[in-house]
């Protein structure tokens, strides 16, 4: 009898012990906001443009940590992005919405400057404060700042800002992937990035 | 004599060197026109510092440096700029670039200020001013400014010469060490006092007998310097690789030979070291070699920098059956998109294949997995495993697998029997890792800026809400001190209360105190005006009353009283008035006659007085003048007379 005493006596007290430790290790090593969401942004390209339908990129990694917006729906990402998500949260990977916008090749702003009236409006519009100007001064785009999100086109009053895509030089070129396949593994329309050599 | 270590893997490759005559140097006439790209060294491209239609001479500046990891650029030949426009160049990609047009004038005038000097006479900084105005680029191909790679702050202990050369057909660095020699040991020499008395070693291939014979001549009585002759394997010439070989250690992984206390210099840049600082000249020409069995000359040409290949290919007499120009050697060359582009710095060879000599590779074959490509890589990675996975896109893998470090020898392809491309995979891995770096790197920066961004609206906005607290602030403390100054007695309004209050107080004084007759005996002119008051209050009264009526409003009863009463009063008034005039015997209607008279009679005289003749008048006008005015002004005396006994009959009487 005493022997079954003692055993849940002993218990009892590792219990206590071990619950003391693991409420204080909950408390004193607590993670401070969602991890998951930081892991998220980092796959997202910052372009901050929201055709997500989110005011930014963080908002839309919470929103996908949460589980209220699907993957699919960031379009400068594209398929690389989604599949990145997918293979991050273990889950299918979808086509890209459609709604949200079509996947297209990185593109910059350009204010075609003699058009410019200084209004300002495209300033406040920015996400990531690369355009420079003051009002009724000519503002001019900050090509390496610009994310081309597209949120600076729709305010401008006078429709001087161009999208135009980033041109590729000598430094930012790469070598395509070969084509020539071994013959078996030869498919119809296989996608080649980089620039062709000849 | 060191030891050598030998490298892993390595192929031997059919040499073909003999093919263009090394040693045998052939200056190339000069062309009419140079094309010199901005970006012709890793780094920023240089900027353009002359414009279009300038006159030109060889060796002046034509471009210069932006910042550290750039280089200067001069004329290769006396002439005119002809353009600065974005022109192909002579790259894979095909892609454009800006370059600097010369038209040749064909006097290849040196630039005044192109001076020998005696570097025994000049400071080491000295030395580094001539080198850096010198534009020298790393010439053994990657085209690193020489400036920038002696300035390491690591320690330096051995100075390594390139003169390897493992590369199969070219023989540039070979016939340099052969021409060039005295340059080449003063540049040597040069270097280890910059370096502050380090060794040297100058490695050359085995397969190189003259050269080593030239250099070892050259430099017998120096025990600084050592020739060590190492064994032909293709790719012994590669940095790593020749460090490996000659010390048994490896520059770590993403380090440089600086690392190991070592510096890497290829023989040909030491040579444009002694052409800048020696004889103050510019790096603008270099050794090229131009073979293979498609040219009927070939050999090793000096070519200034900005030729074009289609000019040299005619003066060595391409062959017509050529179809394919490579720039660069067979291993790691690549396939110019086009002759028209010009050759620069870092050109090393020119080799055009004949029909036969490279043919068209055939379709790959599936990988056996027979494991020859390991046994050659230089590098000691897992070729198969990288095919596989550059092949299925798996960037994140093929990182583990240490991709990076890969130099893109060729061996593995070479040796492969299912003539896998396999270098062409690996590039185009590296330039998708490279870039999604890249990305990554914008993607970080630009969350950065829109965080900075979305914290500076915040802050603005906290801003503002500080600002219209402190304002409500200052406002309550203002009403508080009011309301203090209120309580100490201070209050305006009372102030003017009391003012008005007392104002009455003593005007009821008065009236009561010291003016007693007028009130029980008023004048004429009061009787007038309570007569006046009394219809006017009658007047509003009955307007408030027909107003009342008209709305039924309950206080028509009141109203009504007052009306009746104003109607009493108003008639008191006025029979007060009559009954006072009356006693006086004044009639109003021969007042106001005589008022009438009076003011017709004061106008006229006014009316003169500012008719008055100007002074230059003659007496008559003065004199009829006169008389009119004294007439008018009677008659006014008249008038105000009557007018006065009218109104005042008891006065006049009394």
């Amino acid at each position: 009898m005493s022997i079954l005493i003692y055993a849940i006596l002993s218990l009892t007290v590792m219990a206590l012990i071990f619950g003391a430790i693991l409420g204080y290790a909950a408390k004193r090593f607590k993670v401070e906001g969602n991890p998951i969401v930081d892991q998220i942004n980092e796959l997202l390209p910052q372009t901050q443009c929201g055709q997500c339908g989110h005011p930014g990129c963080k908002p839309y990694a919470e929103a996908i940590a949460n589980q209220t917006d699907p993957i699919n729906r960031c379009p400068p990402g594209g398929e690389a992005t989604i599949k990145a998500l997918a293979d991050l949260l273990d889950v299918e990977v979808l086509p890209l919405d459609a709604e949200a916008g079509v996947d297209s090749i990185r593109k910059i702003a350009y204010i075609r400057e003699d058009e410019c009236i200084g209004c300002t409006k495209c300033i406040q519009a920015c996400p990531v404060d690369a355009i420079l100007g003051a009002a009724k001064l000519m503002h001019t785009v900050i090509v390496d700042e610009c994310t081309g999100c597209d949120l600076c086109v729709e305010p401008c009053p006078v429709d001087c800002i161009d999208m135009l895509p980033i041109e590729v030089t000598k430094q930012s070129w790469h070598w395509h992937k070969p084509d020539n396949l071994i013959a078996t593994d030869r498919q119809p329309n296989l996608t080649v990035t980089g620039e062709d050599a000849a | 004599m060191i030891q050598l270590y030998n490298f892993p893997g390595g192929i031997h490759p059919p040499e073909n060197k003999e093919l263009s005559n090394p040693g045998q140097l052939i200056t190339l006439p000069l062309p009419e026109e140079l094309i010199i790209p901005l970006g012709q060294h890793i780094g920023a491209p240089s900027e353009a510092v002359v414009k279009k239609g300038d006159q030109v001479s060889k060796g002046q500046l034509i471009a210069k440096a932006i910042g550290s990891r750039s280089a200067d650029l001069h004329a290769p030949t006396s002439g005119v700029i002809a353009d600065i426009s974005d022109q192909q160049v002579a790259h894979a990609s095909g892609l454009k670039e800006t370059c600097i047009t010369l038209q040749v004038d064909g006097k290849d005038t040196w630039h005044a200020d192109i001076t020998p000097a005696d570097p025994e006479q000049l400071s080491d900084e000295e030395v580094r001013q001539r080198m850096a105005a010198g534009g020298i680029i790393g010439m053994g191909g990657a085209g690193f400014p020489s400036n920038a790679k002696l300035a390491t702050d690591k320690p330096i202990h051995t100075l390594l010469l390139n003169g390897v050369e493992c590369e199969p057909y070219i023989s540039a660095d070979d016939t340099i060490m052969q021409v060039d020699t005295d340059g080449i040991v003063k540049g040597t020499r040069l270097l280890m006092r910059l370096l502050g008395q380090v060794k040297c070693i100058i490695a050359i291939e085995d397969n190189k007998p003259k050269a080593i014979a030239t250099m070892q001549a050259a430099t017998a009585d120096d025990t600084a310097i050592e020739v060590v002759v190492i064994p032909t394997k293709y790719p012994s010439g590669g940095e790593k690789q020749l460090i490996q070989n000659l010390t048994g250690k490896q520059v770590p992984k993403g380090g440089i030979p600086a690392d190991l206390g070592i510096l890497c210099v290829n023989v040909a840049t030491v040579n444009a070291i002694h052409d800048a600082v020696y004889l103050g000249r510019p790096s603008i020409d270099r050794i090229t070699t131009v073979t293979g069995k498609g040219v009927n000359k070939p050999g090793n040409y000096r070519v200034l920098v900005g030729t074009k290949v289609d000019f040299i290919l005619d003066q060595c007499e391409i062959d017509a059956s050529a179809n394919k120009v490579v720039l660069g050697g067979p291993m790691m060359g690549f396939q110019l998109p086009s002759i028209q582009v010009p050759l620069v710095k870092t050109s090393n060879c020119l080799l055009v294949p004949g029909i036969d000599e490279f043919p068209a590779a055939d379709t790959a074959m599936a990988c056996i997995r027979c494991g020859q490509c390991e046994v050659v890589c230089p590098a000691q990675l897992l070729p198969q495993e990288l095919y596989w996975l550059a092949k299925s896109d798996a960037f994140d893998k093929i990182e583990q697998y240490n991709l990076m470090d890969c130099i893109e020898c060729g061996a593995c392809a070479y040796v492969c029997p299912s003539q896998i491309p396999l270098v062409q995979h690996y590039r185009y891995a590296k330039g998708v890792i490279r870039h999604k770096a890249q990305e990554a790197k914008q993607a970080e920066h630009a969350k950065l800026r829109f965080e900075a961004r979305e914290q500076r609206l915040i802050d603005e906005k906290n801003a503002k809400e500080e600002r219209r607290k402190a304002r409500a602030a200052a406002a309550a403390a203002a009403q508080a001190a009011k309301r203090a100054n209120q309580a100490d007695g201070d209050d305006p309004i009372a102030a003017a209360k009391a003012r008005v209050a007392a104002k009455q107080q003593a005007a009821k004084a008065q009236a009561t105190d010291s003016n007693p007759e007028p009130a029980a005996e008023p004048s004429h002119k009061e009787l007038k005006t309570a007569a006046a008051i009394a219809r006017t209050k009658l007047k509003k009264a009955q307007k408030a009353f027909a107003d009342a009526a008209a709305t039924d409003h309950p206080d028509t009863d009141k109203l009504q009283a007052t009306v009746n009463e104003l109607t009493q009063r108003s008639a008191a008034a006025a029979e007060a008035l009559v009954k006072f005039e009356s006693q006086l015997g004044v009639d109003p209607e021969a007042i106001k006659a005589a008022q009438v008279e009076w003011a017709k009679a004061n106008a006229k005289v006014r009316k003169l007085t500012k008719l008055a003749p100007e002074d230059d008048a003659t007496d008559a006008v003065h004199k009829e003048y006169q008389q009119t005015l004294a007439a008018a002004e009677q008659d006014l005396q008249q008038a105000e007379s009557h007018l006065q006994s009218l109104k005042n009959p008891t006065e006049e009487s009394s």
